[in-house]
């Protein structure tokens, strides 16, 4: 159930840490794993000295920064086609590129297996583990 | 003058009185009208039709009274014979049940209310789907509905409480295994309590780990799930 005003934690090495959902795209309905959102950068993560940049890890996206994102795990219930459910405890996304690549090169956390029907297996690949 | 004027006023009545009809007759009051359709009639008895009427006659009837065009009389089919099932939904579900755990095991697993040794909430169970990857974690809740029958864990991965919500008869569980039981009994059927911060046991991951060692060395490094 993530829609508009819907804080998010991101999870990957792209330098966001709390993003904002400001639309949910190609759908009526809140978005849920899976599903691609907009969202506006609105914690970024301090590495460090985070003002000399260059580093190694520099964050590749700043605070109010406009971003395409793949929810990842979600609070609301999901069920699969046996019937069984699967819920998290948080809601999370994957920043990615308008092309749907992923802006990170890692990323921490579980994941939902669901992302492998709907063209996400990279970022499936990239998570440590999936449920 | 007193007479003169009386009879003046009667003979102003008699006047009156002769000149009423001839008003009347003029211009009829309107409530002294009567519309056709107030006019009240019994209704006439119908006349049964004669029981011999010559066939020239016929033509003549309107459709619904001619013997041929009369409406047939309609059939209503019997109920089919045969023994009445009284539940037939508990007799579809009955069997599911046989043919889903044919040996009643996952039953005495998840019974709590008929079978003493069963999982009940509190103990950590992993659970082994068919596509191969398990998933372990405390039993929050039983919900016995029949074949519908699930059970509800929770688990810490990678610091994240997830819930997992499994049929038990689904044909795609393997097996289920009990890794801890409770040390004390819940006073409570459902533990939903456990996914406040305050009362969250956390990862199992420790306690599922040690225990498949245990199992390991048990079974001579043999992998090999308890099937129930």
């Amino acid at each position: 159930m993530i829609q508009l005003k819907t804080m998010l934690n991101c999870i990957d090495n792209s330098g966001a840490a709390v993003v904002e959902c400001v639309q949910v795209l190609k759908k009526k309905r809140p978005a849920t794993v899976g599903d691609r959102i907009v969202v506006v950068v609105q914690k970024q993560r301090s590495f460090g000295a985070d003002s000399t940049g260059n580093s190694g890890i520099a964050n590749k996206v700043r605070r109010g920064d406009i971003r395409h994102a793949v929810v990842v795990r979600a609070r609301k219930e999901l069920q699969r086609p046996d019937g069984s459910i699967v819920k998290f405890d948080d809601n999370a996304c994957v920043l990615i590129n308008k092309a749907g690549e992923p802006i990170g090169t890692r990323m921490n956390g579980v994941v939902a297996t669901e992302l492998r029907g709907r063209q996400w297996s990279k970022i499936l690949s990239l998570a440590p583990m999936h449920v | 003058m007193a007479n003169s004027s009386s009879i003046l006023q009667q003979l102003g009545c008699f006047r009156s009185l002769v000149s009423r009809p001839n008003t009347m007759l003029q211009t009829p009051s309107v409530a002294g009208r009567r519309m056709l359709s107030t006019v009240w009639s019994a209704k006439p008895k119908p006349v049964p039709l004669p029981k011999e009427l010559p066939e020239q006659f016929l033509a003549q009837l309107p459709h619904r009274m001619r013997p041929e065009l009369a409406p047939k009389k309609r059939k209503i089919p019997r109920p089919p014979p045969g023994p009445a099932c009284k539940d037939p939904v508990g007799e579809v579900v009955q069997r599911q049940l046989k043919k889903l755990d044919p040996f009643g095991k996952r039953r005495e697993l998840f019974d709590y209310r008929r079978h003493a040794r069963s999982v009940k909430p509190g103990d950590i169970i992993r659970v082994t789907f068919k596509n191969g990857d398990p998933f372990s974690g405390v039993v929050l809740s039983i919900k016995l509905r029949g074949v519908d029958t699930s059970v509800l864990l929770r688990n810490q991965l990678t610091r994240v409480g997830v819930e997992m919500s499994v049929k038990v008869y689904s044909p795609n569980v393997e097996s289920v295994e009990i890794v801890q039981r409770t040390e004390k009994r819940k006073r409570r059927a459902r533990l939903y309590y456990l996914r406040q911060p305050r009362h969250d046991i956390g990862s199992v991951e420790n306690i599922v780990t040690k225990y498949l060692r245990q199992k390991r060395a048990l079974t001579g490094g043999v992998k090999s799930n308890k099937k129930r």
